[in-house]
């Protein structure tokens, strides 16, 4: 088998040609290659939640996926969130009001989850929020501002979580 | 003139939104392993697979034949060129005991570093580890302290005998008298198993080489950058000058951050050898073998106590499973002192006899985590408080009340020779009682099961001593007295503050605090206030964020160098505006006279002083950059008193916590929120610490626990909705400020472990070994057979 191969990947709407060592995680892809440095990596087996990314629409672990099974993905990092004018997600403003955040390792995986979460259940309960992100371990905050975060801004709710799926996709 | 000066908005007390996090919201954060430098090496390190072994042979040939391998680097070929860990002497230590940077003759835990393997990536750094044969002859290992103390057992350091790397025997009052002549006498045993911080970012550095003036530069995922230039410095055998250390984001420290470790020092000698940068950054399962554990101890323990519930004298014997090495800088002292010599707590207690061991072991060294020995301390005696209030059938909550130290007794000095004073304890305790509605809910208890469940209340009170001054030692037994930190305050010359500290945060937001407090004593808007706190190139002399002392050391020299720039400011002022000095005030960072009359910005007055200085007299312009040193001289004890109620499932021995209340003592709050989310973050590691986190060994030595699958640690549904409240009472610390980031984890172990231990007595069950993993729970149910002691 090669120990190299070609991918094609769009990232944050950017599109990507690379080639790669077939070893490298999407993790390390994301962090070495292309620099965005933004998803953290905390366990790389797949159990902390910190590498959280969104693949083809859905969260997955960057550390337990290769770069090539990103070929012909598209990929959202916690560096694809904010607006093009730089305003920050909805759901980052929330975790910064709600100071849903202390030492920030695992916020790039929790803000990803948090938004695949209200894009299926614009209304989640408390209980509904803490199952989508029991899958992200926190050290620090011991989860509750997370959760009202979480759940103040799916009280906000309208469109934003639509307005974000489908503009991050095509930038 | 007071009313004046804090005549803005007082942003002490306020939760400001801190603009320190707003780059970790975005993704924008930089974390060591972001760090990147031209032609940078990257470093991996083979380590011992066996606990305990003689070094036969260390093959490095095929390693070295590898390509991309730049340098594979032993033991061996240090010696005499660095200066290895040698223990940190301690009034109570068993012996010294020395630590290779790299294992030279022998391997004294599983995953000892051995060999650094420099390379062009890091993945063939590890292929080149895989390559490396090591020859071990295999030792007898020690893995129970109880075992490790006998005469003959193995020797982990020829010079420690009986493998005692700390011990202790302490005695004040009449201990004995008092047992013979109390009403009653009450015993338990307490074990509590081996965890780890688990920081979500490990451990790692960058080392640069020639990197602007200095020699060598340090970035580290580190607590404390001045202590490790310091140490850096001597070890390796330079100028402190020459070297420099940055403290990038840093993703969790809990203490396991605040020790020195050989990985890092390796590659500082490496990048010095080299000339070149050389990063290394610790994966998960280095995680869970190199960098420190903490608690590990069996604890048996007795009180004397008279028919109305006071406690007369308390008698302890402790064993903490130390880990192989005495942790650099700390010394093994930090469990084994603190768990003994502070389990009084809040309690009146005027006897006091205890005996505590830190006993070498093959297993991974353990050092500082959040509340050091406070939560076992604290948990043991509440338990044994609980069965205190079984005997004589009074309700465990009043027993503590009949206990706590009251304010009106205050100053009170306690049999471990501290003073309590400025704490509401029970206060604390009262509050907790009435917002959790203690008394319907143990009306509620015994009334009836609910769906088979058993449902179990715990009370804990609990005592911190935080902000250490000068007189009291962090480090017990130890040199280390590190009671003094300095701020500096820089008014720019366009007019923005900086406050600059060597007090590195790990989410405590602690450059927030300082702002906060730097705005309210100069009279500045927040937003005209930056900070810088993690660059010993650019901050003054401090050691560092460990022991709940940052709140109390930072601020109080926050306030007290802003104070002098104030009167700097004013006295410049005064000529400027030829006003009298007592007739000025600042107000949003403006300079005015007390009846508005005149006016001139911070930023003018900069500017003057910077730029056209030679229109004032130089006396009048003494320049504004302050620092100061601040030392609170003693501790400030914060408090608290926890609720917990849980239902013990005895058909899976399933814990599941249903309520949690807190009621905390903090001191003056800078910054509520903040307070807030240290005081629950604090409260989950504790649910860790009760029901889930173990490392596990084997009987060979061998961890069983080196994957986040194995080590659990509690997610958002194992941690409960935590209702917090307050009970503070200022300290006599400057600002009234207390520590508040550790506490909170001595409450929860402890009144959850009392809460479990409460459920189980319902059937005539008790548990003594912590966590209360299920199985243990269907232990202490009687499931399988259990040898209560009481």
């Amino acid at each position: 088998m090669a120990r190299e191969q070609s991918i094609k990947v769009t990232v944050n709407g950017r599109t990507y040609e690379k080639t790669v060592p077939v070893r490298l995680s999407l993790a390390d892809f994301l962090r070495d290659h292309l620099h965005l440095t933004g998803t953290h990596i905390g366990c790389e087996h797949g159990v902390c939640g910190a590498c959280t990314i969104m693949l083809n629409g859905r969260t997955a672990r960057s550390c337990l996926t290769l770069a090539v099974q990103a070929d012909d993905a598209k990929v959202i990092t916690i560096e694809g969130l904010r607006a093009e004018d730089g305003t920050r997600h909805p759901m980052q403003q929330m975790f910064l009001e709600n100071f849903a955040l202390q030492c920030g390792y695992c916020t790039p995986g929790m803000l990803v989850t948090a938004i695949e979460l209200l894009q299926d259940n614009p209304n989640p309960s408390e209980l509904e929020v803490r199952e989508a992100l029991s899958g992200n371990i926190c050290r620090c905050s011991g989860y509750q501002a997370i959760i009202d975060a979480v759940l103040e801004a799916a009280q906000q709710g309208n469109a934003a979580w639509t307005d974000w799926s489908t503009r991050s996709q095509e930038r | 003139m007071s009313d004046a000066r804090f005549s803005n908005r007082k942003i002490v007390g306020t939760s400001v939104i801190p603009d320190e996090a707003i780059p970790l919201v975005e993704g924008d954060g930089r974390f060591l392993n972001d760090i990147k430098l031209p032609g940078m090496y990257h470093v991996a390190f083979l380590r011992s697979q066996h606990a305990h072994a003689k070094l036969k042979s260390i093959d490095t040939e095929n390693a070295r034949k590898l390509t991309g391998v730049i340098k594979v680097l032993t033991g061996r070929e240090l010696l005499g060129k660095v200066d290895p860990f040698r223990s940190m002497p301690n009034r109570f230590s068993g012996g010294e005991s020395v630590q290779h940077w790299l294992a030279v003759e022998k391997v004294r835990f599983v995953g000892e570093a051995i060999c650094a393997v420099v390379a062009e990536d890091r993945a063939t750094a590890e292929d080149a580890c895989d390559l490396i044969n090591v020859g071990y002859d295999p030792l007898p290992v020690v893995t129970d302290p109880r075992l490790g103390e006998k005469d003959g057992a193995p020797l982990i350091h020829d010079t420690c005998t009986n493998n005692y790397l700390i011990k202790r025997e302490y005695q004040r009052g009449d201990v004995d008298e008092k047992f013979k002549s109390a009403d009653l006498v009450v015993k338990r045993r307490f074990k509590i198993g081996r965890k780890q911080a688990l920081c979500l970012e490990g451990r790692g550095c960058v080392a640069g080489y020639r990197e602007n003036t200095f020699t060598l530069t340090l970035w580290m995922s580190h607590q404390l950058p001045y202590v490790v230039r310091h140490y850096l410095a001597r070890h390796l055998r330079m100028a402190e000058t020459d070297i420099r250390v940055i403290i990038p984001h840093t993703g969790g420290g809990f203490g396991q951050k605040a020790s020195i470790y050989p990985e890092e020092f390796v590659c500082a000698h490496l990048a010095l050898t080299l000339r070149r940068p050389v990063k290394w950054v610790e994966d998960r399962v280095e995680n869970m073998v190199a960098s420190t554990h903490a608690r590990d101890q069996y604890i048996e323990l007795s009180l004397a106590a008279n028919s109305d519930g006071r406690i007369l004298a308390l008698s302890s014997d402790v064993w903490v499973d130390v880990g192989a090495y005495s942790t650099y800088l700390w010394s093994a002292g930090m469990e084994p002192l603190q768990t003994a010599g502070l389990m009084p707590g809040p309690y009146r207690i005027d006897a006091l006899r205890y005996c505590t061991r830190g006993v070498a072991t093959n297993k991974t060294p353990t050092g500082p985590y959040r509340a050091v020995g406070r939560p076992s301390a604290a948990c043991s005696l509440e338990l044994l408080i609980d069965a205190l209030a079984r005997k004589l059938e009074l309700d465990p909550a009043e027993v503590r009340m009949r206990n706590l130290i009251p304010n009106d007794a205050m100053p009170y000095r306690n049999a471990n020779n501290l003073v309590h004073e400025n704490v509401n304890y029970v206060p604390c305790l009262e509050l907790a009682m009435a917002k959790a509605s203690y008394q319907a809910q143990r009306a509620e208890q015994r009334a009836a099961p609910l769906n088979g469940k058993l449902r179990g209340v715990g009370v804990a009170c609990f005592a911190e001593l935080t902000g250490l001054g000068t007189s009291t030692a962090v480090g017990p037994g130890t040199l280390l007295q590190p009671g003094r930190d300095a701020v500096t305050v820089r008014l720019e010359t366009t007019g923005v503050l900086t406050v600059a500290a060597a007090l590195p945060s790990q989410g405590q937001r602690i450059m927030t605090a300082m702002r906060q407090i730097a705005a309210d004593e100069l009279g500045m808007k927040l937003e005209d206030i930056t900070s810088i706190s993690n660059d010993t190139a650019t901050a003054p002399y401090g050691f560092g964020t460990f022991a709940s002392r940052t709140a109390v050391l930072g601020s109080g020299a926050t306030i007290k160098a802003s104070r002098e720039l104030r009167q700097r400011i004013l006295t410049m002022a005064a000529f400027v505006l030829q006003e009298a000095v007592e007739q000025l005030t600042i107000v949003d960072s403006v300079v005015r006279t007390l009846d508005r009359s005149k006016t001139i910005t911070l930023a003018a007055m900069a500017e003057k002083s910077f730029f056209s200085a030679k229109d004032i007299p130089q006396e009048l312009n003494q320049g504004f950059e302050v620092t100061a040193f601040y030392d609170p001289k003693f501790g400030s004890f914060a408090a608290g008193a926890h609720v917990a109620t849980v239902d013990v499932d005895p058909k899976t021995g399933l814990v599941e916590i249903v309520r949690y209340i807190a009621a905390e003592d903090v001191g003056t709050v800078i910054n509520p929120a903040v307070v807030e989310g240290q005081i629950i973050g604090g409260i989950a590691q504790g649910v860790g610490e009760a029901l889930l986190e173990e490392l596990v060994y084997d009987e060979n030595g061998q961890p069983r626990t080196v994957t986040l699958a194995d080590y659990l640690v509690p997610s958002a549904l194992e941690v409960p909705r935590i209702e917090l409240h307050h009970a503070n009472t200022p300290s006599a610390a400057l600002g009234g400020f207390k520590g508040c980031g550790e506490g909170s984890i001595i409450g929860a172990l402890s009144a959850i472990a009392c809460a479990v231990s409460d459920a189980l007595n319902l059937k005539g069950g008790d548990i003594y070994d912590f966590p209360a993993s299920p199985e243990r729970v269907l232990r202490g149910l009687g499931v399988i057979p259990s040898e209560p002691m009481d």
